[in-house]
């Protein structure tokens, strides 16, 4: 068993036979002009050529920031790359597990939160899988069109479950978790806050007025929980990272 | 009595030297076997179609299979070297590179005996199935088991926390740790000096011109 060292062969438009995601090159979930920028850019070629799923692991620890293109002849990220990669390897579900649930490496992390969303069929694995690592506040720098930004892996996570476009691609549709929640697909949400978040809920009911929270940093972030209600807690801590 | 070099011909003759020393030079007796295999393989091929013919059925060629011994392709290990040369200046020798062939000013492939101005065009062609098969790869990657991808990680982050390891914080004992590599260093570019002086006549080595920042691009 064995695949291509390059794209080339997955990449022609006649005959494409490996795996298929959604129903298609999984290669195609990446826009044609995108997909021209990785291909042909010096990363990809010199650095990319002839990756398995273990010997990515070389590159992905060395990632330092996330994001899609970049510049004026809109430069592909490293990040990018690697997750093109991914797509061109299809690795398998326990492998893409493992480099998500591994802890040392938060890049890492992102790169395979990034697969999953993107090829992954089923909503509510996509669901189930992402969703633990809301609990991830650590820092991951990301590279803008024009610069930089600073966001968390929890915010990251949350962006991809949420928004329709991130890094420079259009993230495939899923339903959305309410959607699920009405099908019974899915169990309502239980925010890792718990029992606090209902506290907050209650005295903010009873006293009319924000309540000041003494919440572990572990247990943060700004996620919209099942009841539609966004609960700002960013403005006290913004996340140990 | 007329030299019966001709006009153009230096008394030393156009192979072995004089004006047209940069003019390529063919094998003929390669040439003429390979001709020879050639013409050899059209007479039997003709035979099997004319076997299949009397035998009423239609002659269908082979694909020719990969040659043997073909190992696995695998991603690189170091990033490929392209900035030592630059600043540099070294001598070419005249008639070493035409066009791509040949060892010239710029990136040298061994392999294929091919010379690149550009690093960019270099890393192409070094990922090129011609030069696969010239290195005896055979393109194809290994796929990694779920065990393969727990030992390199093992692996990796070991190294990291060995390197990190070893940054000693203390002054003096860096500046130690620095002279000792340097020294190492210096003993290297030493040894190599001396073999390179060693291997070529008169001592004088073999060098090339490289202009600075001569196609590099990242």
């Amino acid at each position: 068993m064995a695949h291509h060292a390059d794209a080339k062969r997955a990449l022609d438009e006649r005959g494409y036979k490996g795996q298929l995601i959604r129903g298609d090159n999984p290669l195609k979930l990446f826009e044609k002009p995108v997909r021209d920028r990785i291909v042909e850019s010096y990363y990809w070629k010199e650095q990319c050529f002839g990756l398995n799923a273990a010997t990515i692991l070389d590159r992905a620890i060395e990632l330092n920031c996330i994001g899609g293109t970049y510049g004026v002849a809109q430069r592909p990220t490293p990040f990018l790359c690697l997750a093109f990669k991914l797509l061109q390897i299809v690795p398998d579900k326990e492998i893409i597990l493992f480099y998500l649930e591994q802890e040392e490496y938060k890049y890492l992390r992102a790169l395979a939160a990034f697969y999953i969303r993107l090829a992954w069929e089923k909503d509510n694995e996509v669901y189930t899988t992402l969703e633990p690592y809301l609990t991830d506040s650590r820092k991951l720098k990301r590279r803008t069109r024009e610069g930089w930004a600073l966001t968390y892996v929890d915010d990251f996570i949350d962006d991809l479950l949420l928004k329709s476009r991130v890094c420079a691609t259009t993230l495939p549709k899923i339903n959305p978790r309410l959607f699920l929640e009405d099908e019974d697909k899915l169990e309502p949400r239980v925010s890792a806050l718990g029992e606090e978040l209902e506290e907050l809920d209650r005295e903010d009911d009873e006293d009319g007025h924000s309540v000041e929270s003494v919440l572990k940093p572990a247990e943060m972030n700004g996620h919209a929980n099942g009841n539609g209600a966004v609960e700002e807690m960013s403005d006290e801590d913004m996340g140990e990272g | 009595m007329a030299d019966r070099n001709g006009a153009y011909d230096t008394p030393g003759g156009g192979g072995g030297g004089g004006d047209t020393a940069f003019r390529r030079t063919w094998d003929r007796s390669e040439y003429a076997a390979k001709a020879s295999a050639r013409d050899q393989k059209i007479k039997d091929e003709g035979k099997l179609r004319y076997e299949a013919s009397l035998a009423g059925k239609k002659y269908h060629a082979r694909a020719s299979t990969p040659p043997e011994g073909t190992h696995d392709t695998e991603a690189r290990k170091q990033r490929l070297n392209v900035a030592d040369l630059v600043g540099k200046q070294t001598i070419v020798v005249t008639g070493a590179g035409q066009g791509k062939r040949g060892k010239g000013a710029g990136f040298y492939c061994e392999c294929c005996d091919l010379t690149y101005k550009d690093n960019l065009q270099f890393v192409e062609h070094l990922n090129s199935k011609a030069h696969l098969v010239a290195a005896g790869e055979s393109g194809e990657v290994r796929r990694a088991t779920l065990k393969d991808v727990h030992e390199r990680f093992e692996y990796l982050k070991r190294k990291r926390e060995e390197e990190r390891s070893k940054e000693v914080v203390d002054l003096g004992a860096r500046i130690e740790v620095a002279m000792e590599v340097e020294e190492r260093e210096r003993e290297e570019k030493r040894r190599k000096r001396n073999e390179k002086r060693r291997k070529t006549k008169d001592g004088l080595g073999v060098v090339e011109v490289k202009i600075e920042n001569d196609g590099i691009i990242c």
